[in-house]
């Protein structure tokens, strides 16, 4: 059962790893963007829609990134040109994409989709416990797990990451070298939004094979408190990710071997484990948000 | 973390977020007077002087406000034309659904209600620089507490008296829901938008654990719903066969906001903590018990609001019930700029275009939550450009 | 459309009177004209679905039914509302149609019932059909229940399955443990027991009529249990059929023939097909012989009365021809008035709920609230 758990963790994970991923590279310019939501629903139909229209579903995962990325652009925008709050604008973007979605997702209910297949890794695979929880998926899911210690060599070791970095904690210091803020900003909200356009995609075209209005249900803000989880790094990103998708699992793994515990009780578990994650980390999480989350703040309004 | 930001290091990102979350001009501006007469986003010049500036600020307010809604209806009419529809045909089913005849107008008004309350929920603790994004659970749980205190009752009480404790069980009950996040962050630091945003997923699981379980009506043999409320338990029915009493109490509920802002020690607190937290506390302010206030108060309004909601409209608890309102009173009292008189304008305008969503459901047969984009677009506009001078982060 | 109603619309707002326009194109009334002659210029029908109403599943079978009465009835004018929920909101939905102009609403989900029913009380002159309700105490004239006994296809799809199942373990995903639900998921269960009296049904709920991320987990963990045949209770199927025959397991169908999604793993499913029924409703109307007549009631029909409108899909190939014989011997038992419930049925705990001999009404089966032994799950 532990291992059912775990690959359930790990296969239904991707699609809130890729937007917290996201999430951590746009928070750490110093942009929150609550539109992670809409925008994975736009990943979602975007790659939905154009892998049925080409047959091919790589093309869908590229038309997916591209969706989410493009409504973050929006978010982008508002917020660092026209100088919107932050949280508000986020919330929008998201009542955007999930009512865009409907709008034109409305002929592909239920299409029948060419699917991301699981790709076995040869070998590893066979491994006992580590082969059917990290080498029997599909390859978002590789990508995603590949994605997490690039991101942290990103931010931690390149030079752009340090400009990414400080134009979340430092963007005076980042001036005097001759970048502007806000064009770090917005590529790195762009960014972030391509990722969980990602996530959508793998939902939809590899996880569930299905579009259905708004069938993220919450993914995109579960990965935005994951963000605050995670403490702001990569590296525990993939915990908080697996920890709430495992929550799943394990809830309806339960049900399955017949567990006397309320189903209603085991339904609300994933959320509660984040929140009760959030209480007890958040002390200790408070000095690692960067700065720039207040200081964008007070000049938004 | 840089050493520099030990200085705010008190303040958590959403605390810091939160100081922004009321109308930037607040901070600078005398309590009174400053927060009503202020154009929406209006700059500091625009501020609080009562010369005849003011009306042509208020008059170019209003013509920005106009040129943002119309032009988030072109291009959700491009929308519409993308998507196959004539725009015009579906401007005028959305029209004729929200006000077409009396039902119509009623059934918006009657949406109005908890989208107004809603509203309210988060433009009080916005004003003490706080993000309520659980609107839509303390809704539920206001109607879970109003049908507790309704089992409670068990008919013995009937009428006003029983209006009265019904709704004031559906206030402590979305009180104490909207203290989850509030004390986690007043103790723990917490982000609240976070916790709260998440707490609606945990509320329609507590209120579907409800209906399916120890309230479930026996006689209801498709999808669950709950006991009904007795008859005389039933708020009266006011105009258009349902408008009832709730929407008076909910544009009275935004004047005494309204009041409170203007011209309480209260009021003028919320504004000093949402203004400057660190500055709050030096004053020698409550910050913390002030802060967990805000939010029960909110809480407590969205509470209202469903109390409202199952005793004007629903009669019954069912899964599903209210579902997105809490969000669209979140987009509302953003509409307003945290307004509570503006709010009753604008829960009124979206509540027209959710209304007018059925309109657009069955004659331009464009999916219903189309009208997400619309109200999205009229935020975006209003967010982004209904406004004088643009500040963007410097 | 009624005069006055006519008088109304002209008397709205400027912008209101194209879309009123649309709507009152012509002035006759609907009696006296027969069904498919073309003559029903002025029939206007209204159908409300809680889901999308192409979702592979429960809401686009009503919606195809809808299409049936369409082309029955070419000159109609058929309304469409998807994404209705089971709230008050139902009652405005309802009204705008009324608005419309409808003569004849079909609310198809089992939480709109309620609000059919006050809507029915303002508007004497529509006609409401309620998809799998009962009326309760609130008898109508212009309100009606129908539906079909949808666990007799499901009960002999369990026969396919408990043959076809090599680890004795059954999968079914549902949504909520509502009466109809409970129904399909204990004759699922006794249809393979009595093939196979090791067969259990491990059942695992969603909270959701279609949420496809949780149905692909819970897809998953029945696998993991060993389940190698899976079947569901959701609006949306397409999820579940697919990660089965990804997995290498077997699929049971609902609502919906899904037999393309799964050319390996399909066993047989069950689906509607509304399309005669709906189109019987609405000559009934026509006809104006609506009053007193089977659909003004709580109206159903199963294998033993007549058409049941929920019919058995396809075979898979695995389905042996011995199996379909055996198949059919049920069915003609169920039309010669047995049924999936006959006694002796026990409850999960033992206890025994219909004696041998005995089996359930209807309506008994419509309240039904409990597992049957050799299910596995919980209900609260």
């Amino acid at each position: 059962m532990i291992e059912a758990v775990a690959i359930g963790a790990v296969a239904g994970g991707t699609s809130i790893l890729l937007p917290t991923l996201g999430e951590v590279v746009s928070e750490r310019s110093g942009v929150i963007n609550l539109g992670t939501e809409g925008s994975m629903l736009a990943g979602a139909l975007a790659a939905y829609i154009v892998g049925i229209q080409t047959g091919n579903p790589w093309i869908g995962i590229v038309a997916g990134l591209a969706a989410g990325a493009a409504l973050a652009m929006v978010h982008a925008f508002f917020v660092l040109v026209r100088g919107a709050n932050q949280i508000a604008t986020g919330l929008v973007v998201t009542f955007l994409g999930l009512g865009l979605t409907a709008m034109f997702g409305q002929d592909y209910v239920g299409q029948g989709v060419v699917a991301l297949e699981n790709v076995p890794i040869p070998g590893l695979s066979q491994l006992p416990f580590v082969g059917p929880v990290l080498f029997d998926h599909d390859p978002i899911t590789y990508l995603s797990l590949l994605a997490v210690p690039a991101l942290w060599w990103f931010l931690a070791r390149t030079k752009a990451g340090l400009r990414l970095r400080a134009a979340g904690e430092r963007p005076q210091v980042l001036r005097t070298f001759g970048t502007n803020e806000r064009t770090v900003r917005a590529l790195a909200v762009t960014a972030g939004g391509a990722l969980a356009g990602l996530g959508g995609a793998q939902l939809a075209t590899a996880f569930t094979r299905n579009w259905s209005e708004g069938m993220t249900v919450g993914r995109g803000f579960v990965a935005v408190g994951l963000v605050i989880f995670a403490a702001w790094d990569p590296r525990k990103a993939l915990i908080g990710a697996y920890l709430f998708s495992g929550a799943i699992a394990l809830q309806l793994q339960l049900q399955a071997q017949g567990s006397d515990i309320s189903r209603y009780l085991l339904s609300a578990l994933p959320y509660l484990v984040v929140i009760v994650s959030l209480a007890a980390l958040s002390r200790r999480r408070v000095n690692a948000a960067p700065e720039a989350l207040d200081h964008v703040f007070e000049h938004a309004s | 973390m840089n050493p520099a930001a030990s200085a705010s290091a008190s303040a958590t990102a959403t605390a810091a977020a939160g100081n922004a979350s009321a109308d930037g001009s607040v901070v600078d501006a005398p309590p009174d007077g400053a927060v009503l007469d202020t154009p929406p986003g209006a700059g500091p010049d625009a501020d609080a002087v009562a010369t005849p500036s003011r009306w042509r600020a208020a008059g170019m307010a209003t013509l920005r406000w106009a040129a943002a809604l119309a032009g988030a209806l072109v291009i959700f009419g491009l929308f519409l034309f993308a998507r196959g529809a004539s725009p015009v045909d579906a401007y005028l089913a959305m029209l004729d659904s929200a006000f077409g005849d009396s039902r119509a107008i009623g059934d918006t008004l009657l949406r109005a209600t908890p989208l107004l309350l809603a509203a309210l929920a988060v433009a009080v603790p916005a004003r003490a620089g706080m993000f309520n994004i659980g609107g839509e659970g303390q809704l539920v749980l206001g109607a879970v507490g109003a049908m507790a205190m309704s089992f409670a009752l068990d008919g013995a009480i009937a009428g006003p008296p029983a209006f009265v404790l019904l709704a004031l069980a559906g206030m402590v009950a979305g009180a104490c829901w909207a203290l989850i996040p509030a004390i986690l962050k007043v103790v723990l630091r917490t982000n609240e938008a976070i916790v709260s945003l998440l707490l609606n997923y945990v509320a329609v699981i507590v209120l579907t654990w409800l209906v399916f379980e120890p309230w479930k009506d026996p006689k209801s043999t498709g999808q669950a719903y709950s006991k009904a409320l007795p008859s005389d338990e039933r708020l009266p029915i006011l105009w258009a066969n349902r408008v009832h009493v709730g929407i008076i109490l909910a544009i009275v509920a935004a004047f005494v906001i309204w009041a409170a802002f203007r011209s309480t020690r209260w009021g003028f607190k919320l504004q000093v903590l949402g203004g400057n937290p660190e500055a709050a506390r030096r004053a020698g302010l409550r910050v913390g018990a002030l802060a967990v206030g805000a939010m029960a108060v909110g809480g407590a309004l969205a509470g209202l609001g469903g109390m409202l909601e199952v005793s004007g409209v629903e009669g019954r608890l069912r899964p599903g019930i209210m579902v997105g309102f809490g969000y669209i009173g979140f987009l509302a009292s953003w509409l307003a700029k945290h307004h509570p008189l503006k709010a009753i304008v604008s829960a009124f305008v979206l509540a027209a275009i959710a209304i007018g969503g059925n309109g657009l459901k069955i004659e331009a047969g464009v999916s219903g939550a189309a009208v997400n984009v619309l109200m999205a677009l009229v935020l975006l506009a209003v967010l982004g450009f209904a406004r004088p001078n643009t500040k963007a982060t410097s | 459309m009624k005069p006055t109603r006519l008088a109304l619309a002209a008397g709205m707002s400027v912008l209101a009177l194209g879309a009123a326009a649309c709507s009152s194109s012509s002035e006759t009334s609907t009696g006296g004209t027969t069904g498919g002659s073309g003559d029903e210029s002025d029939l206007t029908i209204g159908f409300l679905y809680v889901g999308p109403k192409d979702d592979y599943g429960y809401n686009q079978a009503a919606y195809e039914g809808s299409q049936a009465v369409q082309a029955a009835f070419p000159n109609a004018k058929i309304l469409q509302a998807e994404n209705v929920p089971e709230t008050a909101e139902a009652e405005t939905v309802m009204e705008d149609m009324i608005e419309q102009g409808a003569d004849i609403i079909f609310p198809t989900s089992y939480g709109h019932l309620e609000f059919a029913q006050n809507v029915a009380k303002d508007h004497p002159d529509t006609i409401f059909v309620h998809q799998g309700g009962l009326e309760g105490e609130d008898k109508l004239d212009n309100l009606g229940t129908y539906f079909g006994t949808v666990y007799e296809p499901v009960y002999t799809a369990g026969v396919a399955a408990g043959e076809a199942t090599e680890s004795n373990k059954l999968g079914y995903v549902y949504a909520f443990p509502i009466p109809q639900t409970l129904a399909n998921i204990n004759a699922f269960a006794l249809g393979a027991q009595s093939v196979n009296p090791d067969a259990e049904v491990i059942a695992v709920s969603t909270g959701s009529w279609c949420d496809p991320g949780l149905q692909a987990q819970a897809a998953k963990s029945l696998i993991d249990q060993g389940a190698d045949v899976l079947t569901q209770h959701q609006d949306c199927t397409k999820t579940i059929i697919e990660a089965a025959e990804a997995a290498g397991a077997m699929s049971v169908g609902y609502h919906f023939d899904a037999s393309d999604l799964a050319p390996n793993g399909w066993i047989t499913g069950s689906e509607w097909n509304w399309g005669p029924l709906y189109t019987d409703i609405v000559q009934t109307v026509v006809d104006g012989k609506f009053v007193d007549s089977p659909y003004n009631g709580d109206f159903r029909v199963g294998l033993q009365t007549g058409d049941n409108p929920f019919v058995q899909s396809s075979y898979g190939s695995m389905v042996s021809a011995e199996t379909q014989a055996k198949i059919d011997e049920i069915k003609q038992s169920f039309i010669d008035g047995g049924s999936p419930f006959a006694g002796p049925v026990l409850k999960q705990d033992g206890t025994i709920v219909w004696e041998s001999g005995q089996q359930p009404t209807y309506e008994e089966v419509e309240t039904m609230d409990f597992f049957v032994e050799g299910v596995t799950g919980k209900i609260d």
